[in-house]
């Protein structure tokens, strides 16, 4: 089953064109990165999927339903979730808490208006910000402040609370960025017991190659805004005009 | 903090740590939703005791203080817990304050059906307000609803004066018996006389704790942990699949509906509406009282309140220092904001976590 599709997906600013006719395709239990050059248009791609930003042509569709147009929160509750780049949680409350409510929007929708009964009253939510926080290894730090997390924990919070909202799938911009070797090496250990506990569909875009070779199914680069190839990873790696646009310079 | 490993087994070694000290058992105890109630009303039966014998109180200052401070707690839900600065807020206090001033000269004198027509006119008008501010965030926002406020001074001042009596204030307030036969203004029949305060006094403190019980229990559902997410980190709550912006409006409106229980209760107090409730000044009171008694906190806002309007009545009678009581009360807020920058609560906490011997 096809989860998300983009058809033609064009972005224009102006004169230059971010993202050109850009079709990709992901299937369910599929991890797919997005590669490619500085400036090759993966944050806008991603800001178009997220529909941060308004395709100029194109759709995205997602489980089949085009969700171009709709607020955040909706195209959440349809069942794709983002990991943000800044470790980007809720830094005064605990980390049951942060957990806690996006467990409350998985189980409980966009909007509730009963404001009058007590938490206590949701053992489904609870068990669910329990269970999250056990799989990326923070229940022991359930009553910690998230703000006094170290940087690798925040992360692995940040993507907890995306894995909260029971995605149907995930994506995840640079989900190693700013961290050191040890917290890379957990992070990506991490997104690979996940995505075989929960047979995660994934999009992640990523600087570092020996990430993206080591945990994508599929990967697909961008260059100038055009994807330039596409397949498994080592397809990709010896296709010569990926060699020219990206890793060619930097080749060791 | 246990270093059991983590599953089921972890939380039963916490728990009897918790039982331990008088710091865990007060938190324990604090967070039952029954000793909220407990501790309001005995605050609330003890307070004239202490404020009319040691503090030069009365009770109608006493009775003013809960009014302002059930404005206030609901206020701090909107300020503290959501994050949102409304200075617009005097729209939901003086429109409550005239419509049931109006109602009671033109419908009904019964207080409680006043209090439900002064409040149901603030939740709706938070409805409209709301809506339109909230399309904006931070100092457009605040902007907003002052300008709102603004308005409905305005046409309190003039347009709608046949309905307001304009400049003077509405005079013709006429509020009957609770249920048709106790009389707020007389001494309570019998041994009931024998309670601290007034009938005013009481029937006031019995709304005041309603409210903060009924604050709690919103705070304590899941609303309180999607604001405080709000407040935190807006664009992740989007993420999370919240609808922000109804959560938001819907914060506003609670905040709003505390205000027009106490806008409604202040007309029944002083039997009459001075334009004044409307002007923006009340808007700002508010959230000086709230950041006075500490954002954030449940009971914070009441001794922000309590604080203020003692300032404001009792200090500014003293002799020498009298006229010079809006320094004093500027002093005052600069002083506690620089200790204490959670408020007055957030001072009280620290003294007790020092008491209680710096742990927890």
């Amino acid at each position: 089953m096809t989860v998300l599709e983009t058809d033609g997906l064009t972005k224009q600013f102006g004169g230059l064109v971010a993202v050109d006719d850009v079709d990709v395709r992901i299937e369910r239990g599929e991890g797919v990165s997005l590669i490619g050059p500085n400036g090759a248009g993966k944050s806008t791609f991603i800001d178009l999927v997220t529909q941060r930003l308004q395709p100029t042509g194109g759709d995205v569709r997602f489980k089949d339903e085009s969700i171009v147009g709709m607020d955040p929160h909706e195209i959440v509750q349809r069942g794709m979730s983002k990991s943000f780049q800044t470790a980007s949680v809720f830094p005064e409350l605990t980390v049951e808490e942060n957990a806690t409510i996006a467990a409350l929007a998985a189980e409980h929708g966009a909007f509730r208006l009963n404001f009058f009964r007590h938490e206590n009253a949701y053992p489904e939510v609870t068990e669910l910000a329990a269970e999250v926080l056990d799989s990326v290894g923070l229940y022991d730090q359930r009553d910690e402040t998230a703000a006094d997390l170290d940087y690798g924990n925040k992360r692995r919070l940040e993507i907890g609370i995306a894995l909260a909202s029971e995605p149907d799938m995930l994506l995840m911009d640079e989900p190693t960025a700013g961290m050191s070797p040890e917290e890379t090496e957990s992070t990506v250990n991490l997104i690979k017991e996940v995505k075989e506990a929960m047979n995660l569909t994934f999009l992640l875009v990523e600087h570092d190659m020996e990430i993206v070779f080591d945990i994508s199914d599929r990967i697909v680069v961008l260059n100038r805004g055009q994807v330039i190839a596409a397949g498994d990873p080592k397809a990709v790696r010896d296709d010569p005009e990926v060699q020219t646009a990206y890793l060619g310079g930097t080749a060791q | 903090m246990s270093d059991e490993p983590s599953d089921a087994t972890a939380t039963a070694p916490a728990e009897v740590e918790r039982g331990r000290g008088f710091a865990a058992r007060w938190s324990a105890f604090r967070d039952r939703e029954f000793s909220t109630v407990v501790v309001m009303s005995l605050g609330v039966l003890v307070f004239p005791v202490v404020f009319n014998s040691l503090l030069d109180g009365y009770n109608q200052l006493a009775t003013l203080m809960l009014i302002w401070g059930i404005f206030a707690v609901g206020f701090d839900i909107l300020l503290g817990y959501t994050g949102l600065l409304s200075f617009g807020h005097a729209v939901f206090w003086g429109g409550a304050a005239y419509v049931a001033g109006i109602f009671s000269a033109s419908v009904s004198s019964d207080p409680l059906l006043v209090i439900l027509a002064g409040t149901g006119f603030a939740v709706l008008l938070s409805v409209i307000v709301g809506s339109l501010s909230l399309r904006r965030g931070g100092i457009y926002f605040a902007i907003l609803t002052l300008t709102f406020g603004q308005m409905a001074f305005y046409l309190a001042t003039s347009p709608l004066a046949f309905l307001t009596n304009g400049e003077n204030g509405f005079t013709s307030v006429d509020i009957g018996p609770l249920f048709g036969v106790l009389d707020l203004h007389q001494p309570l029949p019998g041994a009931f006389g024998m309670l601290p305060g007034n009938t005013l006094y009481l029937f006031v403190g019995v709304l005041a704790v309603a409210a903060v019980a009924a604050a709690n229990r919103i705070l304590h559902s899941p609303y309180g942990i999607v604001f405080r997410a709000i407040r935190e980190n807006e664009r992740r709550a989007e993420f999370v699949g919240l609808n922000v912006w109804r959560y938001k409006l819907m914060a506003f409106v609670i905040s709003a509906a505390f205000a027009g229980v106490a806008g409604s209760l202040f007309t029944i107090e002083g039997n009459y509406v001075p334009l004044d409730s409307l002007y923006w000044t009340t808007s700002g009171e508010v959230v000086i009282m709230t950041a006075l008694g500490g954002v954030g906190s449940l009971f914070g806002p009441l001794l922000g309140a309590g604080v203020y309007l003692y300032i404001e009545f009792i200090v500014s009678g003293m002799e020498v220092i009298g006229p010079f009581w809006h320094l004093i009360l500027g002093a005052v807020f600069v002083l506690v904001i620089v200790l204490f920058p959670a408020g007055i609560w957030g001072g009280v906490e620290a003294a007790r976590d020092a008491l209680a011997g710096g742990e927890d």
